[in-house]
């Protein structure tokens, strides 16, 4: 009604142009100038002098709702503004770095992905800050082309953000953190608690179970320096699932470590953390323990020996699995160490036999036993250990073999079962009671200095005056002790090729026979403390010597070991059977001339009569 | 010529089974101790033959036990208990093996049924046959069974002693065995006393006889 634009034809009155403020007085009809968009207002100049005092009026009625409407609206413009800021850096920020495939090279050539899963960031601990409030190097304005050593050295640059907010009390109250942080090479908080994707470690800590608490960090790439060795504390979550122990709180076997507790442990070396840590499976195994506190394994650890096996070497640590899982061709863990051993087992008849699937087919444990674990069976009699399964063999060997008993005693069962193996007889210095060995300390305390003599290293070996002297000694020292032979194998693995029965040696020649190979070698064994045995060479030839006749008393192979001395008796004592009538033979033919002049002598005398 | 029965059927059954069973002993025997030099059978073979003739042999001692106790002839073995006679007797046989012999003297002992030996063959058939051959058979038997026998195998002082006496003995026999022989060919004629040892009756001239 009163508004108008240029070129409209309007009726006499004052005109306002709203765009100049100029007014154009109008006498009679006519067309307002300029173009379309020139707005006019059509207001009386009376009117003016009218509305000015009302609009004043108003005004100052007004003016305190209007403040309040300007305080209000002004701060919710800051309030928008402090908003756009945010999102603004945000954004920017993201509108590089949410691209995936762009990568950071660090001077020792590791590469960093610089991508950022916005969203996974939202949701984290850390969800309300902004970039730069942990990269505070970087803001919208500057963005410098840091060089880092490493991806680590990384890491802990960018860690030391944390400490901006998160105190050292604060820090240190938890029992884990003394432990990490106090380290020179501590690791960087991002380790354990992660970047972008940060979360609270303890956020389970009240109900998650012990383990899932451990893993929290423990299934991270963690490791431990110990003296130039690196131990890794990572813990494959699955291993651990799968094993028999999976059900078990992590400080079931870690007894000192909990929830609350994190001690500070150190230790010389990882194989020293293993022995240590193996301790505990006597809580729940107090038999297998005790059983293995005889053995050689813990006899060697017990002199000192850190390569003897314990719990863990056989049966893993985390991984620790089902019993028939170590009793399997591809599971026992004896091979570890003994390599050649296992290698000559897989190939006998026993390992083909467990091979090809055979159930009671036996494995390293069934005849050395898994915890108790005698050594050096090889070289003496396995008798009871073989025919623990090979019940009727006793029974069998009679059937076909003179004085069985005898073999059975004095021949290793291997002797003749491997056959292709070289032979070495032991002697052994055994109470005559109970056949038992004499021990290294005793055996020692009854020979003092001859003992020395004896393990001295001589060309030949021990030689027989020695074994009498040793035999005397023992005597004399009221003790029951022999020295016992027997004939068994000189390489111990070799002992583990059995042959299938039908190549058994069957041909009694191979020993009864003065030029046998199996009396060529002759040892002097020991037991040592931890349960192995000592060698001293002994020469063969003791064995046919005379001195020997009552020292060793209770080995003899008729023909093999025959005493040397009594060939050259019978050598004189035949020939000089032969020669009585061959000396008289001639006697009597040189004779004979005599003979016949008595005979002509005597017949002149009866023909003369 | 004159026939005297010095050898009853039993003795003579006796004598040829022992002297089988003793070659037979001493072929097995090398076979089993001498096998580098020696080798016509297999260990084991040896060692079943050698098995069987030592309990030929210990039966076989029992034969000649049996009938000489019971036919109370036993004597025959026993020297002359005074010393002095056994020793005249001994030097008396030996100066005829040493020297007579040679010279063409008499054998200075006469053989009949109740006095088959002159002193030394007393000495020495006593001593084989109440000492050497128990001896020979009893560690013969230890031996065929070690085990068995280790409680007395250990009262003897080991295996080793056992195994020597053994071959000592063995040697003994081996060694007399020529002795015995040669010995045998000593008659009036030559296969005199093997031939008496066949049929029972020894021949002997009318005057005089020799061993």
């Amino acid at each position: 009604m009163f508004r108008f634009y240029g070129g409209q034809v309007v009726k006499k009155g004052t005109y306002w142009n709203l765009s100049s403020g100029e007014s154009i007085e109008l006498e009679h009809e006519k067309i307002l100038p300029g173009s379309r968009q020139v707005r006019y207002l059509k207001v009386p100049a009376t009117g003016i002098f009218i509305l000015g005092p009302i609009s004043g009026l108003l005004f100052i009625c007004l003016l305190p709702l209007m403040s309040l409407l300007i305080v209000i609206t002004l701060l919710s413009r800051i309030a928008v503004a402090s908003d756009a800021l945010k999102s603004d850096e945000a954004a920017m920020c993201m509108g590089c770095h949410s691209a995936q495939g762009v990568v950071k090279t660090f001077k020792n050539k590791e590469k960093v992905s610089v991508y950022i899963e916005e969203s996974h960031f939202k949701n984290t601990v850390h969800g309300f800050l902004t970039c730069t409030s942990c990269h505070s190097t970087v803001s919208m304005d500057n963005h410098p082309s840091a060089q880092y050593a490493s991806k680590k050295e990384f890491a802990i640059q960018i860690s030391k953000a944390c400490k901006t907010c998160h105190s050292d009390e604060q820090v240190l109250a938890k029992p884990i953190h003394k432990q990490a942080i106090t380290r020179a090479n501590a690791p960087p908080c991002s380790d354990c608690h992660g970047s972008h994707s940060i979360s609270k470690v303890s956020g389970g800590k009240a109900t998650a179970s012990n383990s899932q608490y451990c893993l929290t960090c423990h299934k991270k790439d963690l490791n431990l320096s110990m003296k130039g060795e690196t131990l890794s504390l990572t813990i494959d979550e699955t291993i651990l699932r799968k094993s028999v122990h999976g059900n078990h709180n992590c400080s079931d076997c870690h007894t000192q470590f909990s929830k609350k507790e994190h001690p500070v442990k150190t230790f010389g070396s990882k194989r020293e953390l293993s022995i240590s840590v193996a301790g505990v499976c006597k809580g729940c195994h107090p038999e297998k323990y005790k059983q293995y506190q005889g053995s050689i394994h813990s006899n060697m650890l017990t002199q000192g020996n850190l390569k003897a096996p314990v719990c863990t070497d056989c049966h893993g640590a985390h991984s620790v699995g089902h019993k028939a899982l170590v009793e399997t061709i591809s599971g026992v863990p004896c091979k570890k160490c003994h390599e050649a051993t296992f290698e000559a087992y897989k190939s006998s008849v026993h390992g083909q036999a467990k091979t090809n699937g055979k159930g009671n087919a036996p494995i390293c444990s069934s005849c050395h036993s898994a915890h108790e674990m005698r050594p050096a069976l090889a070289s003496r009699s396995p008798r009871a250990t073989c025919m623990g399964c090979h019940k009727n063999a006793a029974a069998l060997h009679k059937e076909w073999l003179p004085n069985s008993d005898i073999h059975l005693e004095a021949v290793a069962c291997t002797a003749c079962h491997v056959p292709d193996a070289e032979r070495r007889v032991y002697l052994r210095v055994t109470d005559s009671a109970s056949g038992e060995n004499i021990s290294k300390a005793r055996v020692k305390q009854f020979l003092g200095a001859n003992y020395e003599s004896l393990t001295l290293a001589k060309a030949n070996g021990i030689e027989d005056q020695q074994l009498w002297d040793m035999y005397q000694k023992l005597g004399d020292s009221g003790t029951k002790m022999n020295l016992t032979g027997t004939l068994g194998l000189n390489d111990c693995n070799q002992s583990h090729s059995l042959a299938p029965k039908g190549k058994a040696l069957k041909q009694c020649d191979r020993c009864h026979d003065a030029d046998s190979k199996s009396f060529k070698a002759v040892s002097m064994a020991i037991i040592t403390p931890d349960g192995h045995e000592e060698r001293y060479n002994v020469n063969p030839a003791v064995l046919g010597s005379m001195f020997t006749i009552l020292p060793l008393n209770q080995f003899y192979a008729l023909g093999g070991t025959r005493i040397k001395i009594l060939d050259i008796i019978g050598i004189l004592m035949v020939v000089g059977g032969m020669s009585v009538p061959i000396v008289h033979i001639t006697l009597r033919i040189l004779t004979s001339p005599i003979r016949e002049a008595r005979r002509l002598n005597k017949l002149r005398k009866e023909g003369r009569r | 010529m004159k026939k005297i029965y010095l050898h009853p059927l039993p003795v003579r059954i006796w004598h040829w089974i022992n002297a089988l069973s003793f070659l037979l002993l001493i072929v097995t025997g090398l076979q089993i101790r001498y096998r580098d030099v020696f080798k016509l059978t297999s260990f084991k073979t040896a060692v079943d033959i050698h098995n069987i003739l030592g309990f030929v042999l210990l039966f076989n001692f029992f034969i000649w036990l049996i009938y000489y106790l019971v036919s109370g002839k036993f004597n025959i073995y026993i020297p002359e208990f005074s010393l002095r006679s056994l020793i005249e007797g001994s030097i008396r046989q030996a100066r005829y093996y040493g020297y007579g012999i040679f010279v063409g003297e008499e054998n200075p002992h006469h053989s009949t049924p109740d006095n088959k030996f002159n002193p030394m063959q007393q000495m020495a058939y006593l001593n084989i046959m109440a000492l050497f051959i128990p001896m020979q058979i009893a560690t013969g038997l230890l031996m065929w069974d070690v085990k068995g026998f280790s409680q007395w195998i250990g009262l003897a002082g080991g295996i080793k002693i056992v195994d020597s006496v053994h071959v000592l003995l063995f040697l003994f026999f081996t060694s007399f065995l020529f002795v015995h022989i040669y010995l045998a060919t000593l008659g009036h004629s030559t296969f005199a006393h093997i031939k008496a040892m066949f049929v029972g009756y020894e021949e002997e001239p009318e005057h005089g006889h020799s061993h």
